[in-house]
């Protein structure tokens, strides 16, 4: 941690200059330059409302039952898009920041065998790039949520109803899960950048798991399972909130959608805090580890 | 006496070999199974004082670069311990490093602060450094536009008007036409003669004794002599010549 600290002492103002020519360099020489970087998620949703909305329509809205208030609190129902959009903006992000985050060191390895560089802030100013990114797609989304949304049927009501979502106290929350969703990647990727530098099986290894992570988190159903007529057994929905994705998506929800404060359930809290402690440790032990031998091995 | 600028105590440096990128990947969370190790450095120890010039000379494969690496912080010893206490500038790539998408000079920032060098100070030297390298209006273009000469003359440019406290060169250094040679010659003597001290590497014994007073000789990761640039270099040409009557005497056994 302080070798890390250390690194990032007053290179604060160069970590943004770095970050900024991260993104022109991922697009330069192209026309619309940065918006493809909104261009590509929203051609990603486009296809799966596609595919949930005309396709497969007999998917259905996505029916929650939140765990903390059990059967008795009753069913929350959404209309699929609007549960989907929620869920993406965060995926977007850790996708990028898993597969782009183990890739850094070595796509930026003039830093690391040719001069004497602060290379931990390596992972920072890449994160930090998509950070930007992020924060423009979070801005869209809220906008969508709040001037179009879509059908809802809370307990209580008789009828679904349709249309934007007011804002809400519950929207400040954005401000706990989003820097902590940034620190938490981040924090991943000061172990897998200097391993995935070291050996490029391990980077393989990386984007491999993360090309089906998706279909096991829940950005397009509910990953609490508790709704339903034959909900999973109890060792997987529990299984489930291992899952530090669930833990964001699920997050964001709570921020846009199911007015519900991060504590409220108490069981998923804890796990991501313990699993968070453990990520910095390991990232700490690793980035050490192998900070010196890095130069060796580019 | 004057204090110690660069001390090498007991320095050795291994580079563990991968039989195969299975291998490697394993050493990742296992210790490798005996692994072929390369020693470039071998239990290398001394001192460079404040305003010395010290020439490094040996074969390739010796172990100069891997010094010059560690004195400039790109590389670390296995064992034994590394101490500068100043400012490095080092020319030996000076194409490299550099944030492609940035300007010149937002890379003369980027350069300075990786040096730790503070922002009145870069401003102050940018002009200096900027004049120096003769770019024009490419100072604020991005470097990936640059041509391999003018990348070289803006290394060249801010490295050696930070005023640095050590100056590393590696004599096979090349920085483009005559004329931009001739005036990097005097800028380093300039520097030289400012008592900047100096690491000089080179195969070329007559520009080794015009600049350095003392030499290292390095001989496969061992320091064989350190002293009198003159004595360093008889040995070297002894050495090589015993080398080559032994290379000579096996020639003739077969």
């Amino acid at each position: 941690m302080f070798q890390i600290a250390k690194e990032h002492k007053g290179f604060g103002k160069q970590i943004l200059l770095l970050a900024k020519n991260e993104l022109i360099k991922k697009y330069k020489g192209a026309v619309i330059g940065p918006l493809w970087s909104v261009v590509k998620p929203l051609f990603t949703l486009f296809v799966y409302w596609f595919a949930f909305e005309i396709g497969l329509k007999s998917a259905g809205n996505v029916q929650v039952i939140f765990p903390e208030l059990g059967k008795a609190g009753g069913t929350y129902e959404y209309s699929r898009f609007l549960f989907m959009l929620i869920g993406f903006i965060p995926w977007f992000f850790i996708n990028e920041s898993i597969v782009e985050g183990a890739k850094s060191i070595r796509l930026n390895r003039q830093f690391v065998n040719k001069v004497s560089f602060p290379v931990s802030t390596i992972m920072t100013y890449t994160s930090v790039a998509r950070l930007y990114v992020h924060i423009f797609l979070t801005v869209l989304m809220y906008l969508y949520v709040t001037f179009i949304g879509g059908k809802m049927k809370l307990p209580g009501m008789e009828e679904a109803v349709s249309g934007g979502i007011a804002p809400s106290i519950y929207n400040v929350q954005i401000l706990f899960y989003m820097p902590l969703m940034f620190i938490f990647f981040l924090v991943l990727s000061w172990s897998t950048a200097p391993m995935s530098a070291f050996s490029r099986d391990f980077e393989n290894m990386i984007i491999s798991v993360m090309s089906g992570i998706f279909w096991l988190s829940g950005i397009i159903y509910d990953s609490y399972l508790l709704a339903g007529k034959n909900p999973p057994a109890d060792w997987l929905r529990k299984l489930m909130l291992f899952n530090p994705i669930n833990f964001f998506a699920n997050g964001y929800r709570n921020c846009f959608l199911y007015n519900r404060w991060f504590w409220e359930y108490k069981t998923e809290l804890i796990i991501f805090l313990a699993e968070f402690v453990i990520i910095i440790l390991l990232g700490i032990f690793n980035y050490n580890r192998l900070r010196k031998r890095l130069p060796d091995v580019l | 006496m004057s204090e110690a600028i660069i001390s090498f105590n007991n320095v050795s440096k291994e580079y563990t070999l991968y039989k195969s990128d299975r291998e490697r990947f394993r050493a990742l969370f296992l210790k490798p199974r005996n692994p072929k190790i390369n020693k470039a450095l071998n239990g290398v120890t001394f001192e460079v004082n404040r305003g010395e010039s010290i020439g490094i000379i040996g074969d390739n494969g010796a172990g100069k670069s891997t010094i010059l690496k560690m004195i400039t912080g790109v590389a670390f010893p296995s064992e034994g311990e590394v101490k500068v206490n100043g400012k490095v500038a080092a020319l030996l790539e000076l194409t490299a490093g550099f944030s492609t998408e940035m300007t010149g000079r937002e890379n003369i920032y980027l350069k300075g602060y990786i040096l730790g060098l503070k922002d009145s100070y870069i401003h102050e030297i940018e002009e200096r450094i900027i004049d120096f390298a003769q770019l024009g209006d490419y100072i604020d273009q991005p470097v990936r536009t640059y041509s391999s000469g003018m990348k070289m003359r803006l290394g060249f440019a801010i490295n050696v008007n930070i005023d640095p406290d050590i100056l590393v060169v590696d004599e096979a250094l090349s920085v483009g036409d005559a004329s931009f040679k001739r005036k990097c010659k005097d800028k380093i003597n300039e520097i030289i003669d400012g008592g900047t001290t100096v690491l000089y590497v080179s195969h070329n014994p007559e520009s080794v004794i015009e600049i350095c007073d003392r030499a290292l000789y390095l001989r496969k990761g061992v320091l064989m002599f350190d002293g009198d640039v003159h004595e360093a270099f008889d040995m070297y040409t002894k050495v090589k010549e015993e080398e080559k009557a032994k290379k000579a005497a096996a020639k003739k056994k077969k």
